[in-house]
This record gives structure tokens, sequence and C-alpha cells, in this order.
């Protein structure tokens, strides 16, 4: 095993791609990655006077250090991994990745096969379905900062998985991904693409997790949802990085002609974790909500930056993210609502509330809004604040004592989102995560 | 020149269906006439179109106001030619008290140059407000901003009295409206009744002609005038319900 | 009941598209540089702590980029090398009406200032270009022993007050438009108010731009003493020229333990003119600060009146109002930075934009660690008239510490087809009608005006909407 000194070093690019070619990768695959590696060459460092840094810490924006995750097979064996992948049962499909290699593949049951829904780990897309790659992977404006990361993402991936439903299919279970990491050091490229036809319905959930809690890795995820006209997408995420990690993920959507996706982001891990969506309104008629819960603790810093575009009128977006923070942790939320010219009838929210737990902890808020059209119903509203007093009174007046009280608003502060997901078992598993933070 | 609203064939289209349909009516100043009718006979329909509202698109016909063409004029010409129309769902103005938007509204019927008599106008203002039992406080609220129905529909009233309108068309005004509301404002339209103002009474139900007692009553389906008469044509209507002239003015292919 | 007093007014639609000849006895010619400075210091008989200060500043002006990363980048059009610097009429400051020019009173004429408001006019402060016009206070303020005169009389006269604030609450180096006022600032005002002492008219200073490429750098110091009251009004209007015009003042406001500062502004500079302007107010334990910003015109404008809340219980409020017409940039906002326990801070943003004119809202809110129970609410409403009208809003806020709470809210809207068809009905014309639902939509900031800013604010508004529809 070779201990490279950064994400960087041509090395480490040459090795992936010479690791890539002999699992049979075709040649366009291999020539997407050499130009994205170039790319990202070329790209600069996030630098301090960049408005889409502002606030983030950038001391421990690094690359080096790590080295790619399959360069060694994972140490925790295939039973134990897959043991712990179980925590949805009702599912129509399952993909499991430790250290960016391929654990296991469950294939989706014969009845949606049957309808042409392709359900695939990239590597094997990537080879069997060149035309819908070409088309969508990748393919989206990386506008919030990380182009540099999103280059070195383009150029190192290939765990991941690959979503396809076609027109009119409505796939009633979800599609589940996990993607574990067991070594210190490994740096770990999941992707995500998800492709549904027109009318198609399917909801897709991500796991990121580090077996062992203190671990170092370095992240870089990309997932891209596209939701053809009449499409309905769900898309849930749950990151609990080690705690010594520097996490991005980045995240684009596309909806169509009265399209509908709700993305979820549940985010405890990491020690500096950034989100990056770009939800872009191509149809009208079409509805976006984009939804994150964070609990910050200790020194973590989540930052977060969202932009709603809407390039078409008669249709809605909507954005809620809800951070708790507590100890000494930091949270940044910079969202930006976009009304281009003629998007008349455009309904726009923007909302972040921080709950402060902690007198040591931060929260930032840039709420954004630019608005080209005047037919438009767009608000923000971002607060920060501490439990309610008089709610908390209330409780305890009732008998509750004060620990029990804060935990039940706490718990409380999640649940309008948590309580509205349809999937129960799902919404379960992101509560037991939640809830372990505290 | 003859004292009266004429509305001459009048045929209104709103987005590509045809809600009038050669509609004719003369309304003499000093008369009060009442349009009654089913729910979606055209009623308001009616009222928007001779206010003038964009929606609504004339198709064919004319409407004479003392003798003048008014489907050429803008809605705020027309206003000032001299119609009014309270509206069913008047708009809510946030930051424009009543003051300001009455003095607004009499400023521009005055000659350019002419300055509104301050002091007048709030003698008027008040005089008409204890008229309607609208306590004084109003004037310095927002246009129907938080106003109950009763207070958007005595507003409207206060408005038509402040404005002196020739033609007052009233969009069911009495929808929305408990038993005292509608004394209320009946008894001021009743004041506001006299030679120099014809009204117009859009109507769903017979009870607000108790107290405004019309000298005609019209009744309107399916985009026409089908029957007028006299007051007691209400009574018949109230009584018998409006399915006789469902039955008796169908359409000819149905009837058939 | 205001309304009822309310004047009507008579709207001249050539307001500020004016100019009188120029007769200018000092002139310091175009573009800057350490022998501007030396030319200024010497007309003007300024001490050399002065020539230090400024020299220093230019230092600074020309090290400090121009911020467009995350400013408009339309400021790369102002050419600092065609700019005069400093401009003097021959007129000594004066001391009563009768002293005053002529062609100044014209100006104040053709401004339409009304009748009622000239009354005032006896305790103002005018600036003509660079130097007072006209000085004379108020005989009872004199006598509770304010001090209420130009920032050079003030820097020679006053110096042991004077020197202890200039420039501490806004550095030299706070951007590049505060140190480019640093090296060049004249005129503007410097005010002390003893401790105690409540001001019971409020002090006024009309200025304008009267001389093509010519930049206006005024420099206005406000201290209220513990326990004091002020209220500070300015309006400004320009005529237009060919040529870019630069306005970049500093406005520095100390409030003293228990002291209220009151500073408001309407302005209305004509469309080729850069604003950039830099307002800081600095509140003492239990004081209080409070900006009222009227922008109208201008072809950008940036301006993000600030409170520093200092001392326990201080109080900071930031009420604005800005339109931005077909051209204009109205880029303006607050920063509220809280540094003591049990502060307060308020924001109420109003913006209007017309045609293709942009208003951008640029917000602040810092609570640090360690604080306890701060406040800070914010609003920001932006108002579209055209299709293509535009609005920006882009808030930062930072919350930390013990029961501090932050909110914010924003919203945007129209004027609805319906609103219009309401008030037409009614009689009024179709910019009759918008002009009406603009003021509507402001008026609950406006209120907080003086009655004659309010009537002045009215008639700007009413001009600015003449046209917008149709």
């Amino acid at each position: 095993m070779k201990t490279a000194n950064g994400l960087a070093d041509q090395e480490i690019f040459d090795a992936h791609l010479a690791s890539q070619s002999a699992s049979g990768a075709p040649e366009w695959w291999l020539d997407l990655k050499r130009e994205s590696w170039r790319r990202f060459r070329k790209l600069p460092m996030p630098m301090r006077k960049d408005e889409n840094w502002r606030f983030a810490s950038l001391g421990g924006v690094k690359l080096d250090g790590y080295e790619l995750g399959d360069s060694s097979p994972p140490e925790i064996a295939d039973k134990e991994v897959l043991k712990r992948s179980e925590n949805v049962r009702q599912r129509a499909g399952r993909l499991v990745f430790s250290n960016d290699r391929l654990m296991d593949s469950e294939a989706i049951s014969e009845e949606w096969a049957k309808k042409g829904v392709i359900w695939l780990p990239l590597e094997q897309a990537v080879r069997e379905h060149e035309d819908l790659l070409r088309k969508h992977f990748m393919a989206q404006p990386i506008k919030l900062g990380s182009e540099k990361f999103s280059e070195l993402h383009g150029a190192l991936c290939s765990a991941g998985s690959f979503l396809y439903v076609p027109k009119g299919v409505e796939v009633d279970l979800p599609l589940v991904a996990f993607h574990w990491t067991d070594r210190n050091n490994a740096a770990l490229f999941p992707h995500t693409l998800l492709i549904a036809d027109d009318m198609a319905k399917v909801t897709l959930v991500d796991f990121f997790s580090a077996h062992d809690r203190s671990s170092r890795n370095f992240i870089c995820g990309v997932n891209d949802l596209y939701a053809g006209p009449g499409a309905r997408v769900t898309y849930i995420s749950a990151q609990d990085w080690g705690r010594d990690s520097l996490a991005f993920h980045l995240n684009s959507t596309q909806a169509f002609k009265d399209a509908f996706i709700t993305s979820l982001n549940v985010n405890v891990g990491g020690r500096q974790a950034r989100n990056e969506s770009h939800s872009q309104v191509l149809g009208e008629g079409a509805h976006t909500q984009m939804q994150s819960l964070t609990v910050a603790t200790g020194k973590q810093e989540f930052d977060q930056r969202t932009l709603q575009t809407h390039f078409k009128g008669r249709s809605v977006s909507d954005l809620l993210y809800k951070n708790a923070l507590l100890d000494d942790a930091r949270t940044i939320f910079s969202g930006l609502i976009k009304v281009e010219e003629d998007a008349q009838q455009t309904d726009a929210y923007q909302t972040n509330r921080n709950l402060l737990l902690s007198p040591t902890a931060e929260s930032n808020s840039l709420p954004g809004l630019e608005i080209l059209a005047n037919d438009v119903k767009c608000s923000h509203g971002a607060t920060s604040g501490q439990i309610d007093d008089e709610q908390l009174h209330y409780m305890r007046a009732r008998g509750i004592p004060e620990p029990v009280a804060k935990q039940l608003l706490v718990f409380g502060f999640f649940e309008d989102i948590l309580g509205k997901l349809e999937n129960e078992e799902i919404a379960e598993n992101l509560r037991t995560l939640i809830r372990s933070q505290f | 020149m003859s004292k009266q609203l004429e509305i001459k064939n009048l045929s209104v289209t709103v987005e590509t269906t045809e809600i009038l349909k050669d509609l004719s009516l003369t309304l003499p100043r000093g008369e009060v006439h009442a349009i009654m009718g089913p729910n979606g006979t055209g009623k308001s329909t009616l009222a928007k179109a001779l206010a003038g509202h964009p929606d609504y698109e004339i198709t064919s016909g004319e409407v004479l106001l003392d003798g003048e063409n008014i489907l050429e004029m803008e809605v705020d010409e027309r206003a000032r030619a001299g119609l009014f129309m309270a509206f069913q769902y008047p708009s809510e103005i946030p930051g424009v008290s009543i003051a300001n938007f009455l003095r607004a509204a009499k400023q521009a019927r005055l000659a350019e140059g002419e300055d509104l008599d301050a002091t007048g106008f709030y003698k008027t203002l008040y005089e008409k407000m204890d008229m309607l039992h609208i306590d004084r406080k109003f004037t310095s609220r927002a246009i129907n901003e938080g106003f109950s129905g009763g207070e958007k529909k005595r507003n409207e009233i206060l408005q038509m009295a402040m404005l002196e309108p020739k033609y007052a068309i009233m969009d069911e005004t009495d929808s929305g409206l408990d038993i005292d509301a509608l004394r209320i404002v009946s008894e001021g339209v009743n004041k506001l009744r006299g030679p120099e103002c014809g009204i117009l009474l859009i109507t769903h139900y017979q009870r607000i002609l108790e107290y405004i007692v019309p000298d005609h009553v019209h009744v309107m389906w399916n985009g026409r005038i089908v029957k007028s008469g006299g007051k007691d044509l209400a009574i018949e209507l109230e009584n018998k319900g409006y399915d006789w002239i469902k039955e008796e003015f169908a359409e000819p292919a149905a009837k058939a | 009941m205001s309304e009822t007093t309310t004047p009507e007014l008579d709207i001249k639609t050539d307001i500020g598209n004016f100019v009188y000849p120029e007769k200018h006895k000092y002139d310091a010619g175009k573009g800057l540089s350490e022998h501007t400075i030396d030319y200024m210091c010497e007309v003007k008989e300024e001490p050399d702590w002065i020539r230090e200060f400024r020299m220093n500043a230019l230092q600074t002006f020309r090290e400090k980029p121009m911020p467009t990363h995350w400013a408009s980048s339309d400021l790369n059009a102002i050419d600092f090398d065609k700019i005069r610097y400093y401009l003097a009429g021959d007129q000594k400051p004066s001391r009563s009406w009768d002293d005053v020019p002529d062609d100044v009173k014209q100006t104040f004429e053709r401004l339409g200032i009304p009748e009622s408001e000239r009354k005032f006019l006896a305790g103002v402060e005018a600036q003509f270009d660079s130097e007072a016009a006209y000085s004379n206070i108020k005989e009872i303020a004199s006598k509770q022993g304010v001090i209420f005169v130009g920032s050079t009389e003030g820097l020679k006269e006053h110096p042991e007050i004077f020197r202890k604030w200039f420039g501490k609450v806004i550095p030299t180096g706070d951007n590049k438009f505060s140190a480019l006022n640093s090296a060049v600032f004249s005129g503007g005002s410097f005010i002390y108010v003893p401790p105690g002492v409540k001001v019971s008219h409020p002090l006024q200073a009309y200025f304008r731009i009267n001389a093509q490429n010519f930049g206006q750098f005024e420099r206005t110091l406000i201290i209220a003493d513990e326990g004091s009251e002020v209220t500070y009004m300015e309006g400004c209007t320009a005529p237009k020229f060919d040529t870019a015009t630069l306005h970049s003042a500093v406005v520095e406001l100390v409030a003293l333990k228990g002291a209220k500062i009151q500073y408001i502004t309407v302005q209305n500079w004509s469309d080729n003119v850069f604003n950039l302007v830099t307002k800081r107010g600095l509140a003492h334990e239990d004081a209080e600060i409070r900006w009222i910003d009227c922008n109208i015109g201008s072809r950008l404008t940036m301006k993000y009146p600030g409170v520093i809340l200092k001392g326990r219980r201080a109080r900071g409020e930031v009420l604005s109002i800005a339109l931005a017409n077909d051209g204009q940039h109205q880029d303006t906002g607050a920063k509220m930075v809280h540094a003591a326990d049990e502060t307060s801070s308020n924001i109420i943003s109003k913006s209007i934009s017309v045609g293709k004119g942009r208003a951008t809202y640029r917000g602040l809110v810092n609570m640090p660690k360690h604080l306890k129970g701060c406040k800070n609410n914010t609003e920001c409403d932006a108002l579209l008239i055209n299709t293509n009208s535009r609005t920006d809003t882009y808030p930062a806020i930072t919350a930390r510490g013990d029961h501090n709470s932050v909110q914010h809210e924003a919203s945007v809207s129209k004027v609805s087809a319906e609103q219009i068809f309401y008030m037409r009905q009614r009689g009024m014309s179709e910019g009759q009608a918008m002009s009406l639902a603009v003021n509507g939509f402001i008026n609950d900031l406006a209120r907080h005006f003086p009655m004659e800013y309010s009537v002045e604010l009215k008639r700007l508004i009413d001009l600015e909407m003449e046209g917008s529809v149709g």
C-alpha cells in the first residue's frame, strides 16, 4: 500500500485511471476523467474573498494526506458491513460500498426490471448505458463554489449508484445505497445519478457513514437528480462521516414541467461538511422542495450553500433548512433564490432556522434573493434563537423536568420535516440518527 | 341629451367563453333597477364589463352614458364620467388610508391646476361617515385592509357618497352581510337615491330589495335579460325560485 | 390625523435639472495627488495633524482595491483622474438669511422647498458645493451650548472635542471610499450637544453638487453627550450633467450614555451620480441611534448605515426607503454590530424598482460570543413595478451567545392588477393609482419622517412614478 501526499498528485490520478482501465471501463469514460483532471489542476483552491466561501473556515480545506479509498481492501468483513446495511428492510434494491469498493449489489426485483427500471453500480452502468451516462453524468453547472472539488470528483469517482426509471413507471419501494468507510485517510467519491422519465415515480436513499466515529476521511460526493415532465422524485441522504473528516456533497436537481422533487439531507457527521444544492426549475408547474436537518456538535462546521433558479414561471420552490447547534459548533447557511426574467408567477420560499443550544455555538445566515420578474411570490426568513422560554415554562408547569422538556422541544424542532415523510421506516432511521447526537 | 345609461346589444367574452349575449337594458337617472338571477348567469360580468375590467372583452354592442359611448374610455375615464361600481370583493390596498384615497379620487375629478379644498373635503367626509355609521377613526385606516365584510361594503357606499356618481352599479353588495349591516348599507343607498343618480342593483336574493325598493326588476339568465317587471317580480322569484325561469328560457336546442 | 394638514404640492418635472454659472475661486484642478492635499490644506489653513491624516488616508486609498468582488462592477466606471477634489465658493460662511447669495436662494426655490419649511431654514446649515454657504444656529440651541458648525471650523475651533472622536467610528481604512473621503474631505457639519440638552428643532443641512466632474466629500461628525438628544436632517438633489459625478461622504455619530441621535436623509441625486457613502454610529450605554435614510436617483448608490452597539442596552435602528428607476442601482442596507449585553437593533428596509431599475438590500448583523439578551429584527420588503424590474437581497447574519435572537424576513411583491383596477374605477389615472400604491407601500416607514420630509418624499415618488406604467 502506497501513501500519497495529496489528492492533487498526478500519480494518484494515473493509478486510478490504470485501475479503471483494467476493470474494463470504456475509453470515452476515461477521456471524461482526463478532462476533469485537467480542469481540476487548473482551477484554484477557494480563497477568502470568494463570496461563495464567506464565513467558511478555509484552513482545513486541504487535499493533503489522503489516499484513494479503493486502493486496498476493506478491513471489516463483508458480512458485518452487510449486516449494518439492513436498516431499510422494505426496499426495491440495494447497493453497498465500502471505501468506494462495491460490496454487494442487490438487483432490482424482476417486477421493475421487466418494466425497464435500471438499478446498477455506476461502473457497470458506464459499460452498459453509455447514452444515458453521456447525457446526464456531471452535466449540470456547479455554481456554488466547489467547481474544483466537482472536477476532482469527476476525475476520481468510480463508486456509486445509477437509477433510471422509464416513462410512466412508478417504483413504490425505495432504492437504497450505503457508502461506508473503515479506513483512516481514505478519500471517497460516492456518486448518485437518478433519472426519472416522464410521469415516473421513485425514491432513493443514500446512507453515508464511517464505522469508526473518529475517522479522518476526505469525501467528495455528487448526486444529480433529473425529474422529467410530471415525474415525482424523492431523494433522502443521511450523512454520518467520521468526526475528523472533510466532506463535500454537491447536489443538483432538474425539475421539468409539472415535476415534483423533494430532497432531504440529514447531516450529523464530519469535522467540516459542506453541502451545495442547486435546484433548477426548468418547466412550468414544476415544484421542488429542498430540506435539510443538521445537528452540529463539538467543533463541527456545517456549510450549506443553496441556489433555487427559476427559469420558467408558474412554478414553486420551497426550501427549509433547520440546524440545531451545540457546544462550539458553527453553521453557515447561504441561500439564493434567483427568478430569471419572464419567469412570472413563480412562488419561491426559503427559510433557515437555527436553534442555538449553547452560548458558544455560532450560526451564520445569508439568505439571498435575486428577482428579475415582478409577478412573483418570494420570501425568505432566517431566525436564530434559543428554546422558547414560554414553551419550556409551559411544559415544566405540567410537571415535565427541564432536561426532558428541552429534549422534547429539540426533537420537536425536526419533526415538522420528519413527521411528514411518507416512509415511516426511513423516518425512524433518521430520528435515531439525530437523537443519537444528544 | 337623454339622462340615462343605455346598454345596447352587449356581448362580452371572458377567456374565449361568451358570458353576455346581446344584452340590452336602459337605466334612467333617478331610478333603481334590480338585476336578479341565479349564480353564474353573468350578473357580475355585466358589472365588471361596464366598469371596464381588462379581462372582459366586449365583442359587440354599445353602452351610452347620457348619450356618450363609454366603451372607448379607459376605466378611470368612465369613473370620472360618472360611473361608479361598488365591488363585490373590494381590493385591499395596504398603507393607503381611506382619507388619502378619497382625496386622490376627488382631486382626479378637478380641472388641472385646481386644488381640492381640504377643509370642505373633510367636512363632507365626516358628514357622510356619520350618515353611514362609520367611525371617524376609519379615515386613517388602510383601504379595506383587515376590514370585515360589512365594513368593506360600508366603505364602498361611503366612496359612492363621496364621489357622487350619475350611475352606480352595485355588485352583490348584500352578499356576506348580516341583517344589521344590510340595513345600514341599505339606508345609505336610500339616502343617495335621488333624481341625479341611477342605481343598478345586482343581487341574488330578494332580501335587499325589501330595504331598497326597486322601480324595476330584471331577471337575467344565461347572459341575457329574460324578464322585466315591477317590484313584485322579485317577490315572485323569491317564492318560486329560479327553476321556472331556467325551464322557460332554456336554450332552444335543449328545449326541443 | 396627519392627512388633514398635508399641503398639496405642485409637481415640477424639471426639478433638479438646472445649472447655475460656476464661479469658484479655489479649484484644486483634476486628479488626486499629494499636491492636491497640500493645496487644500493651505487654502483651508488647516493644522498639521490634519495634513498628516489626509496624506495617510491618500496612501490607504491607493492601496485598497475596488470592492468589486462583492459590489457592482459599475464602480470601475469611476475615473478618479477626471474628478476635481476640491472646489470652494468665495462665500464665507454667513450668519443671516440676507447674506445668502441669491443664486443659492434661487436653488432652494427651484427645489420647491415649501414655504412652511423655509421657517426652518433660519436654523439651517446649508452647503453649496464644498463650503458652508449659509450657516446659522437657532438662537435657542446656541444658548444651550450646542455647537453646530462646518467640519473645517469644528476641527480648528473645537479640537479638544473634534480630535477625540474624528475618524474613530469610521477608521480611514474602513473601505476604499472612506479612505478617499479622509484624504480630501471638506464641508459637512460638526455638531456637539452638551450633556442633558435636548435640541427641540431638527438641525438641517441642504447641499447639492453644482460643478461638472466635481466630487463632493463632505464629512460630518455629531457627538451627543450624556443624556442629550438631537435630530439632524439632510436633503440633497443634484442637477444633471453629462459626465459622472462622485459623491462620497463620511458621517460619524457618537451617542454617549443615554443620548439619542436621529439622522434623517432624503436624497435625490441625478442619475449620473455615484453616491458612495459610509455612515456609522457608536451607541454607548442606554444610547439610541436611528438612521432614517431615503435614497432616490443616482446611477449607483452604495450606503449601509450602521450602528455599533457598544454599551449595555444600547439601541440601533435603520429605516430605509430606496427607489430605483431605469438605469439606477440602489445598493443600500444596514449594519448592526452588537458589542454589549441586552443591546437591540431593528432594520426595516423598503425598496421600489421601476422599469429596469435595480434595488439591492445588503445587510450585516453580528452578535458575537459571550453576549446575553441581544435582539435583532430585520424586515426587507421589495416592490417591483414593471415586468423586468429587479430586486436583490443579500443579508449576512451571525448569531452566537446566550439568549440572543435574530429574525430576518424579506418579501417581494408587486402592485396587483386588481388594486390598480379598483383605484381606476374610482377615477384615478393609472399613474396616479400606481403612485398611490407605492406611497402606501412605504407609508408605515414614511410616518417616521418629519412632516415636511414626508411631503418632499411623496413628491419625489410622484415624480419618479410618472410614466412608469403604460
